[in-house]
């Protein structure tokens, strides 16, 4: 019999909260949650609470399965899950590796990517990680904490829910990224998948602990405000307010499964500062005044003033009052190892990292070389 | 001014219900306004028509037989729905198995509305992927089993198959078996609801059915006034996107009638000004509403409307709405009533006359303070709807349209077109009957092309089953929208068809030039 460590269940009291904390760190990546509360919310009435297990309490034997939506979110929001992936994806992960698995746990802690594990979680009846792959939204599978640590992606899992799995034995990483893609699309666009299967072991120095209590804090807290949620998140994650201010320019396109562009905030009232964001999907690049002040890795924020909702880049709009937080991402961004898979470089911005707060740790080493 | 008014050649009549007044406009086939009317609204609907149309007529210089077309505006729909009053049992059919069992039927609504309206649900197998793959065949014989499991106990049934925006086949297919055997229950379909996103199409499907008894009770409550009245016109209920629908049309579709009211006054302020691309703002009693016209039509929201705790993906009038407006003028100090009201600031600051005492000095300075801190927010307001494009007109409507300035920061200039105060009846009365057509498609110019073509010619004739004259009907708009996120391209496809509406033939005929008016179609309804 295994023995968890109960500190923290997922259940219809707190999900909304964890939501909002999914939501607010994936600064609108990750796709809506709304689809994945809702999931969540039946899958816990039909079946209880979600234990929530912290990294240091998995065993030497069992099997964490990283698992997520692969694919398009809009699509998504048409192609309404069956409820079957989780069992299906578990199902085969434990046929190739000849054991159950014991945890499931979000490859992404950003948006949906947040909620899709806890709903498979408490429908196959198992603890979720308190941890994730990413801390935040990045678009590609190899901008993973695992992949830093050096475990393979594969075999991984697609499922399409009505019967179709693929499984992918890769030669690396990027290839994995590459192939699951393609493989996304012969699926409908949108498929549910797992990678990065490890043991207990493995997942204790590889995953990003923590994940899923910070998000359930940060949710909680943005709950419980009722003005102020820029200066409230900073303080909360340790970030720095950027701006706040109105949205005086909006530039965007969408296309090829991408939305690239900008926004410039003005604050406006006493001086004439003027914020402008590098959209790409997320938002990558903040800049005041032609000087950088945050970069990805860390995560650049936009909340609605009115009530401290986040706002994807899709829904940006012109004239909005809006807040503009950089929360710093978990330290593993920061190595060099880690900027290889997440700098600016990586998404086209040939300049060095900037974090957008003042960080303990010395970000020196984070240069680009 | 616009082609649309031309077709009628008698009297257009416009009404539009609100919750504090009802207006009534009559506009000849000039476009121009030759009598008005302001009634308090009540609680019974048939009550405010029967007012409002009385109180136009009464004064004698109005022949009624001469009224062609009368154009109806309320919000009772959305009230219907927050008051849970008025709504149909539905039975709630989704196409899509295996898929989309994880979020079931309605299971994201309230509790309390949901057992008002829940009749039944069940998933069956059918629906397809976004590039029109078959995910299952459609179970027929499950949907004929649902049927008559729920037979007696829906007024009305709400089908949603998976990707329907992309091929409706199987919402058809299954809404004829439906109707072959639940007899004359109101079948609504998907995909001439809403578009992608099932669980949001699908609940804007349920409330449209839910939503089917009350438009009938409206359309009835119509129809009594227009007879009792001696008047021989042709009846349409105003839509969210500015158009007008014929009763026997409209009444399938009462969700699209939500969020008609600001449509209307934006329509009727562009009327008066000769502007069809405008930021509109609407000053009532307690608050200001604040909307942009793109090409004689209002601006659409993106974000997803939800109505009684339901979120559906209707798109609405783009609109910013401030809790202000120019307060009750009866209670207004300018009246020697108790209350300081935005009105009587406006009156102390010389933008307008009313009320006869005048503004006590001791309260002017507290009014200035709130008439900049609301000529502050309305700027904010016009900008973000403008979407900062300086040099865009602003008309000002509405009853307290008064406390508006005349000038606005980055605004080319403020316009107060002629019949402002009742804008939103003259709104509905010079509509144009409106169709639309929309699906989802790849994004290859030749598919695209063809369905443009498709959807024009589906466009065209949904305008004409909605009671536009079908001689004149053209398109008015296509849109092409892109899908975001996807690794193929897709695009959402809309188009939008309009007609001035076919009335019945009047006496002197039609102006020399024209064709005759051709005879009415026998049948409105749809096929």
């Amino acid at each position: 019999m295994r023995c968890y460590v109960l500190d923290v269940q997922l259940s219809d009291q707190n999900i909304e909260a964890y939501a909002l904390g999914c939501a607010v760190l994936g600064a609108g990546g990750g796709g809506d949650t709304p689809v994945g509360l809702a999931m969540a919310r039946l899958a816990i009435a039909e079946s209880g609470p979600v234990p929530v297990l912290p990294p240091d309490g998995l065993g030497p034997d069992t099997l964490v399965m990283p698992c997520g939506l692969i694919g398009s979110p809009t699509i998504a929001h048409e192609r309404i899950w069956s409820g079957q992936e989780g069992r299906q994806l578990a199902d085969a992960v434990a046929a190739l590796h000849d054991r159950p698995v014991d945890t499931v746990m979000c490859y992404e802690i950003a948006g949906a990517n947040g909620l899709l594990p806890v709903s498979w979680a408490a429908l196959l009846g198992l603890p979720l990680l308190d941890a994730d792959g990413m801390g935040r939204a990045f678009p590609e599978m190899q901008q993973q904490a695992m992949h830093v640590a050096g475990v393979p992606a594969g075999p991984l899992v697609l499922t399409d829910g009505r019967g179709n799995d693929i499984v992918l034995h890769t030669a690396n990483n990027t290839d994995a990224e590459r192939l699951a893609r393609g493989c996304t699309a012969a699926l409908g666009g949108v498929c549910a998948g797992a990678l990065y299967v490890m043991t207990g072991p493995v997942a204790r120095s590889a995953v990003i602990p923590g994940s899923v209590s910070r998000a359930l804090q940060v949710g909680t807290a943005m709950q419980r405000c009722r003005d102020g949620w820029p200066s409230a998140l900073a303080e909360l994650t340790g970030g720095r307010v950027l701006a706040e201010g109105r949205i005086v320019e909006l530039e965007r396109s969408s296309g090829a499964g991408f939305t690239r562009g900008h926004a410039v905030v003005d604050s406006g009232t006493t001086d004439t500062r003027r914020l402008r964001l590098e959209l790409q999907n997320e938002v990558l690049l903040a800049l005041e005044d032609g000087e950088v002040v945050a970069t990805v890795p860390d995560v650049i924020a936009v909340l609605a003033l009115e009530d401290g909702r986040p706002i994807g880049t899709e829904r940006l709009e012109y004239g909005r009052r809006v807040g503009v937080v950089a929360i710093p991402t978990p330290d593993v961004w920061w190595t060099p190892a880690g900027l290889d898979v997440v700098g600016p470089r990586l998404f086209g911005y040939d300049l060095a990292p900037v974090p957008g707060s003042a960080r303990p740790v010395a970000t020196g080493a984070g240069r680009d070389s | 001014m616009t082609p649309e008014r031309s077709g009628a050649t008698g009297l257009r009549m416009g009404i539009d219900v609100g919750s504090t007044n009802t207006d009534t406009v009559l506009v000849d086939a000039d476009g121009s306004v030759t009598a008005r009317a302001k009634v308090p609204a009540v609680a019974d609907l048939a009550e405010c028509i029967d007012t409002a149309v009385s109180s136009l007529l009464v004064r004698g210089t109005v022949d009624p037989a001469a009224v062609c077309a009368i154009s109806l505006g309320t919000d009772r729909s959305q009230d219907s729905v927050d008051a849970g009053a008025d709504l149909r049992r539905v039975a709630v059919l989704r196409i899509g198995a295996p898929l989309s069992g994880a979020i079931p039927p309605m299971a994201t609504w309230p509790a309390g509305l949901r057992s008002m309206v829940d009749a039944g649900t069940a998933i069956v197998a059918g629906g397809c992927e976004l590039d029109g793959t078959r995910i299952a065949p459609l179970d027929e014989r499950a949907v004929a089993r649902f049927a008559d499991a729920v037979a007696g106990r829906a007024d009305a049934v709400a089908v949603t198959a998976v990707f329907s925006p992309v091929d409706p086949a199987d919402e058809l297919r299954a809404a004829r078996i439906l109707a072959d055997r639940l007899g004359p229950v109101t079948v609504s379909a998907s995909h001439e609801i809403g578009s992608m996103g099932l669980l949001e199409r699908e609940n804007a499907t349920v409330l449209n059915a839910a939503l089917s008894g009350g438009v009938e009770h409206t359309a009835s409550a119509l129809r009594a006034v227009v007879r009792r009245h001696g008047m021989d016109a042709e009846c349409f209920l105003t839509q969210r996107d500015g158009t007008l629908r014929a009763l026997g049309h409209a009444t399938r579709f009462p969700i699209l009638a939500i969020g008609s009211g600001p449509a209307n006054s934006m329509r009727g302020g562009a009327h008066g000004s000769g502007l069809a691309d405008a930021v509109v703002v609407d000053v009532g009693g307690s608050r200001t509403t604040v909307g942009r016209l793109v090409d004689g039509f209002p601006d659409e929201s993106t974000s997803p409307y939800t109505i009684g705790g339901v979120v559906t993906n209707l798109r609405l009038p783009d609109l910013v709405v401030l809790p202000l407006g120019g307060g009750s003028l009866r209670d207004a100090r300018c009246n020697g009533g108790p209350l300081a009201t935005l009105t009587d600031a406006a009156v102390a600051d010389g933008r307008t006359t009313a009320g006869g005492v005048g503004v006590p000095e001791s309260d002017r300075a507290g009014l200035a303070r709130r008439l900049a801190r609301y000529d502050q927010l309305l700027a904010e307001a016009v900008d973000r709807i403008g979407l900062g494009a300086h040099g865009l007109p602003v008309l000002v409507v509405g009853g307290g349209g008064g406390i508006a300035p005349d000038r606005l920061p980055g605004i080319g200039r403020v316009v107060r077109p002629p019949h402002g105060e009742v804008a939103n009846a003259v709104g509905a009365a010079v509509a144009p009957v409106g169709g639309t057509a929309e699906r989802i498609c790849g994004g290859r110019p030749d598919l695209l092309r063809r369905a443009v073509e498709e959807l024009s010619a589906e466009a065209v004739d949904h305008a004409v089953q909605a009671g536009a004259w079908p001689e004149r009907v053209r398109v008015a708009g296509v849109e092409e929208i892109p899908l975001s996120y996807l690794r193929d391209p897709a695009v959402r496809v809309r188009v939008r068809a309009v007609g001035p509406p076919l009335v019945p033939p009047r006496m002197p005929g039609p102006p020399s030039g024209r064709p005759g008016v051709p005879s009415r179609s026998p049948a409105r309804s749809p096929r």
